[in-house]
């Protein structure tokens, strides 16, 4: 997908491929941008310079200088600014030109010409908010408590699949998958292959988990939308994870284009003192690995599925969640298409 | 563009033999349904799991030596 910069014709379709707007998204793990660095990241289909100054604050420009379009992340970090490498133009981090070397005094210093996100860290993430409308304030953002409770440890696992956003998160409102895809697991081979389903409604979203069976496979998950879309749910250990009980994961999926996605696991344990300790250097030596190889039956599923996959389906009681979570995304897409075409 | 999939994202370096020797002990003694704190010191003892030291664990030394290692 091309680089995009008028987005105000964008249609449902397209929103659909791409990604909902006016929501904070997760971008990619802190790490990836040190101090006084900068990196080039493929988001929602568009391309973006995150930048971190030397202070530690972290900025997102779109790629894409205002002279003539080269992208500002092949052009050079300049501690407040970047300077463009093809003529030298140099926006600083609020998206303004300040400096038009090659001829002083040229009418594009002064002006506000790059769009810029607002950002936010949490948990070891950049999280970005994508609105339609670069003027606009971002929205609320109201952190999964997983992401923020002290009686909670937790670490981050990024990774980029070759598949559609939204498979990855309806993959994650499948909880009947794990008796299958996941049985040859070290925490998914035990419980009933299978079982009935209800969705049931939060404030946030909604539940969808098994009515017969809980706590010995991957048995609900919770959809949420609080700002940021993303969804939690439990899975068991077995007992040599030691004290406990079972682990969880906040889920996200973020559209890199509309064929990659960048998807983010925080596995989470509900431990402290000594407890949290072994947890943490047996998830480091041990179950790291462990939880690698599951997701990674994951990915080749889901990069294996046709991109029209969902063109010609047949569903059943299970697949409850997943209808849920494509109509509520197939009508916000529409709706912010019109709101665009309308604006 | 290349995909990001770095199996490793915990720890910039793998475990060393030690730590994995001292981790797969730990997992055998949970794995009896053991999961407190003194039985589990007393299992990697019965083991022959020593300290770095060559000392006996104790529960002071084995949750010094874990704090140490979960950062
Ligand atoms: S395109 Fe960036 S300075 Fe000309
Ligand atoms: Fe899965």
């Amino acid at each position: 997908m091309v680089n995009r910069l008028n987005k105000t014709a964008l249609t449902s379709d397209e929103i659909f491929a791409t990604g909902m707007r006016n929501q904070w998204h997760a971008v990619c793990p802190s790490d990836f941008v040190a101090r006084g660095d900068m990196k080039k990241v493929r988001r929602l289909g568009e391309d973006w310079l995150l930048f971190r100054q030397s202070d530690g604050s972290l900025r997102m420009l779109a790629d894409r200088c205002p002279h003539r379009g080269a992208p500002l992340s092949q052009g050079q970090h300049l501690g407040d600014r970047v300077a463009c490498k093809y003529h030298g133009v140099q926006v600083d981090v609020g998206g303004t030109v300040v400096s038009v070397p090659g001829m002083p005094g040229c009418n594009l210093e002064g002006k506000r010409l790059v769009t810029s996100l607002p950002v936010r860290e949490v948990a070891g993430a950049v999280l970005a908010w994508f609105g339609t409308d670069p003027d606009a304030e971002p929205g609320p953002l109201d952190l999964p408590e997983r992401l923020v409770d002290d009686g909670i440890s937790r670490f981050l696992c990024y990774a980029e699949w070759k598949a559609p956003w939204r498979f990855t998160l309806e993959n994650l409102l499948d909880p009947m998958h794990g008796a299958f895809l996941h049985r040859e697991s070290h925490s998914m081979f035990g419980g009933e292959t299978s079982a009935k389903f209800r969705i049931r409604e939060t404030d946030r979203g909604f539940f969808f988990e098994k009515t017969d069976q809980r706590g010995v496979n991957f048995d609900w998950v919770e959809f949420c939308r609080t700002g940021v879309d993303w969804v939690d749910l439990e899975i068991p250990y077995p007992p040599t994870a030691g004290p406990g009980g079972s682990f969880g994961i906040v889920g996200m999926g973020t559209p890199i284009d509309a064929e990659t996605t960048a998807v983010f696991f925080w596995r989470y344990r509900r431990v402290e003192g000594w407890e949290r300790d072994v947890w943490r250097f047996l998830y480091r030596t041990k179950l790291e690995e462990r939880h690698w190889a599951v997701l990674e039956q994951d990915r080749v599923m889901l990069e294996a599925m046709a991109a029209d996959a969902d063109q010609a389906e047949n569903l059943y009681q299970h697949d409850l969640g997943v209808i849920r979570l494509r109509r509520l995304y197939r009508s916000q897409a529409a709706a912010q298409a019109e709101a665009l075409a309308g604006a | 563009m290349s995909l990001y999939l770095q199996p490793r994202q915990a720890g910039t370096t793998g475990p060393t033999p030690y730590e994995l020797k001292l981790a797969g002990a730990i997992e055998e003694v949970f794995g009896t349904g053991v999961h407190h704190l003194e039985g589990l010191v007393k299992g990697l003892n019965d083991l022959g799991i020593c300290s770095p030291t060559g000392e006996p664990w104790t529960p002071d030394t084995f949750t010094d030596e874990m704090r140490r290692m979960a950062a």
